[in-house]
């Protein structure tokens, strides 16, 4: 499993791996050990990096992750891969003002949430995808009318296969 | 003179948490009075007994001395300490609890109203042979005035106000265009925070050290020195980290700050007032600077080399009783003490409030804690933004500081904005080991990047949201249903907001 965490403009890419009761995190070019226990204090975690041990509370906020660590707060976002490519797809598609959702990595659709003519504003959920055995909520980014469904319930995807296309709002 | 058995605590947060402790030593009943915010701070809940004064605005409920003294009366209190702040200081409130029947737990009046007035308090330094800042001999009745007594004296100097106190009415000035500036604005500043707007000129020392020496007399005139103390580290006229002994304080200088003490007229030989002499680190020299008339925020890093408890002794005063020793004891040690502020090192220090989400207040050997809060308290917006006092000691300045470093690592408070980080950067800077200290430390040393997390933290903070997040997906993740259809997305896991967090078990 991979993700893309950003702070304070940073970006990096971590990769965990499971070997037994061990997690490893390959980040930065580096391989770290890391045992993360969830305290009675809710949010907060004691974190064991190969050996290391640190004391940090993870809060979860609207928009982001905020790391406490020794008193100092990090606003840090985390996306999985698949967001982070949902993200390239959609901002390259806003330049042609109009909209396509694209599967972000292979997989079954399994739900489609509108037909063509709905009128769907951003963020709103147009379809499911379950890939690596997860189910994930593909969402429109930007307001717009639904012009074309590609998919229906029950098919493969491959990854970047369109799935919807949206015309702006008429204003 | 009468026993004391029941005090009214006419103050609120550490320092009244701090007498109550005493009070419970010497088997006094406690007496809290608390302001609507403060119902549930941690002082009411420790007292024998709490009474409502009014609401939050100091104004109307701490500094409501009628109010108080109702209060005082019909929970038949015999005393009131008045802590630091709020009442500590002032000569009516002091005079009002005598005509009332109340012992007031500190000076006389009327040495109150001589050390308040800091020029005054000047003239009995002045008589007792101690040194002073050379300045104006009073208040200075014009700008033209000032003009020409700024000329004779030489720039730099300080403008302050005959009543100031506590970094308030007081402002450097360098020049002639200075000094007509600063002139309307001390004095209207000194208007509205004492209610004179007397003000005098003292040349400025230009990176003075701020030392004072704790004096304790009782009412027989017999007056103990217990030790300096350095409260140099300094933002805006206020301490944010006080030590005893000072470091760089030669034994001769110390006997010589004591020796003008020990001749101290007996209107200052009442209780603890607490003389503070500034002196320069270039030429040593000490000059007199005020006398406060009360218990001082920092007292327990004295108590901590002493084995006094100022409180007690106070009190034994306040019962006409001689104080507790003979010979003063010989301070033994080091101690140091970090105040603990809910205020933002990076935006300027400014004042937080909030909740206090989590609190480990540390421990161990020679660990001192003079907390006023709790895990969920909520800090009110009327007061002083001073959370805790985290006091150490240890045989040395060395070690001292070594213990107060890893005691400030233990500590955990969140909630608020605090500056346990900047005294974490505080205490391990090399010039601070060293003991080179100033009123200007933080000018000279404090860069807001100070405080930058290392490379290290922000490592640790990727890898933790990384596995916090991992944590999260195999847990909102639902197995796929038979008609495919999961309402629930891990999708959006980073959308939830707190309130969502009890769907996380």
């Amino acid at each position: 499993m991979k993700f893309w965490v950003t702070l304070e403009n940073r970006d990096a890419e971590v990769e965990f791996q499971t070997h037994g009761d061990q997690v490893w995190l390959e980040f930065d070019g580096r391989r770290l050990q890391a045992d993360f226990h969830r305290l009675p204090d809710g949010e907060v975690y004691s974190l064991i990096v190969n050996g290391r041990s640190h004391e940090v509370r993870v809060s979860p906020m609207t928009d982001r992750l905020e790391v406490t660590l020794r008193g100092s707060t990090f606003p840090v976002e985390v996306r999985n891969p698949l967001e982070r490519i949902l993200q390239s797809t959609t901002r390259a598609q806003t330049a042609t003002r109009g909209e396509t959702i694209a599967a972000p990595m292979p997989g079954l659709v399994v739900a489609v949430r509108v037909k063509a003519g709905d009128t769907v504003t951003a963020g709103q959920a147009v379809a499911v995808v379950e890939a690596m055995k997860m189910q994930n909520e593909l969402t429109a980014r930007h307001d717009g009318v639904v012009s074309d469904v590609l998919v229906a319930p029950g098919q493969s995807v491959s990854a970047g296969q369109p799935l919807f296309r949206l015309k702006p709002s008429p204003t | 003179m009468a026993r004391i058995r029941r005090v009214l605590i006419a103050n609120r947060g550490e320092i009244a948490v701090r007498v109550l402790r005493t009070l419970r030593e010497l088997d006094i009943a406690s007496i809290a009075v608390y302001s609507e915010p403060d119902r549930a701070a941690l002082h009411v809940l420790l007292a024998d007994e709490a009474y409502p004064i009014g609401p939050g605005p100091a104004a109307e409920s701490y500094l409501n001395q009628t109010k108080i003294l109702e209060v005082a009366r019909e929970a038949r209190a015999d005393a009131i300490h008045p802590g630091y702040g709020f009442f500590a200081e002032n000569a009516g409130f002091a005079r009002a609890c005598a005509e009332a029947g109340i012992v007031f737990i500190g000076p006389r009046p009327e040495t109150i109203a001589t050390l308040g007035d800091k020029l005054a308090a000047r003239e009995v330094a002045r008589a007792a042979g101690v040194p002073l800042v050379p300045g104006t001999p009073g208040p200075v009745a014009s700008l033209d005035l000032a003009r020409d007594a700024a000329k004779a004296l030489g720039y730099p100097l300080m403008l302050k106000a005959a009543a100031g106190g506590g970094g308030k009415g007081l402002r450097i000035v360098r020049d002639d265009a200075e000094l007509q500036t600063a002139w309307s604005l001390t004095r209207g500043e000194a208007r509205s925070a004492f209610g004179d707007d007397q003000v005098y000129l003292e040349r400025a020392i230009e990176r003075p050290r701020h030392v004072e020496a704790q004096i304790l007399a009782d009412a027989s005139g017999r007056v103990a020195f217990l030790g300096e103390r350095e409260c140099s580290v300094q933002r805006r006229h206020q301490k944010l980290l006080e030590e005893t002994p000072s470091p760089g304080f030669t034994p001769d200088q110390r006997g010589a700050s004591r020796t003008p003490r020990a001749a101290s007229p007996p209107t200052s030989a009442t209780s603890t007032p607490e003389p503070s002499s500034s002196s320069s680190t270039r030429t040593a020299a000490f000059y007199f600077l005020e006398v406060n008339t009360r218990l001082q925020v920092e007292h327990p890093v004295t108590e901590m080399v002493t084995r006094l408890d100022l409180v007690a002794e106070q009190i034994r005063i306040a019962e006409g009783d001689s104080l507790s020793f003979d010979a003063p004891p010989t301070p033994n040690g080091w101690s140091m003490e970090a105040r603990v502020i809910a205020e933002d090192p990076l935006s300027g220090f400014i004042p937080s409030t909030g909740r206090i989400e989590r609190l480990r207040l540390p421990s161990g050997p020679g660990v001192r804690n003079d907390a006023g809060i709790y895990r969920g308290y909520e800090i009110p917006v009327y007061y002083d933004s001073l959370l805790s006092k985290l006091v150490v000691w240890a045989p040395d300045r060395e070690r001292a500081r070594r213990r107060l470093a890893r005691a400030l690592d233990e500590f955990v408070l969140e909630g608020v904005h605090n500056n346990l980080a900047f005294h974490r950067w505080l205490v391990t800077h090399p010039e601070f080991a060293a003991g080179h200290l100033s009123t200007k430390f933080l000018d000279d040393h404090f860069k807001p990047t100070s405080l930058a997390p290392s490379a290290d933290a922000l490592d640790v903070a990727v890898v933790a949201a990384a596995l916090h997040a991992r944590e999260e997906r195999s847990r909102v993740t639902l197995p796929v249903p038979p008609n495919g259809r999961a309402e629930r997305s891990a999708w959006r896991w980073a959308d939830r907001r707190r309130a969502g967090g009890g769907a996380r078990r």
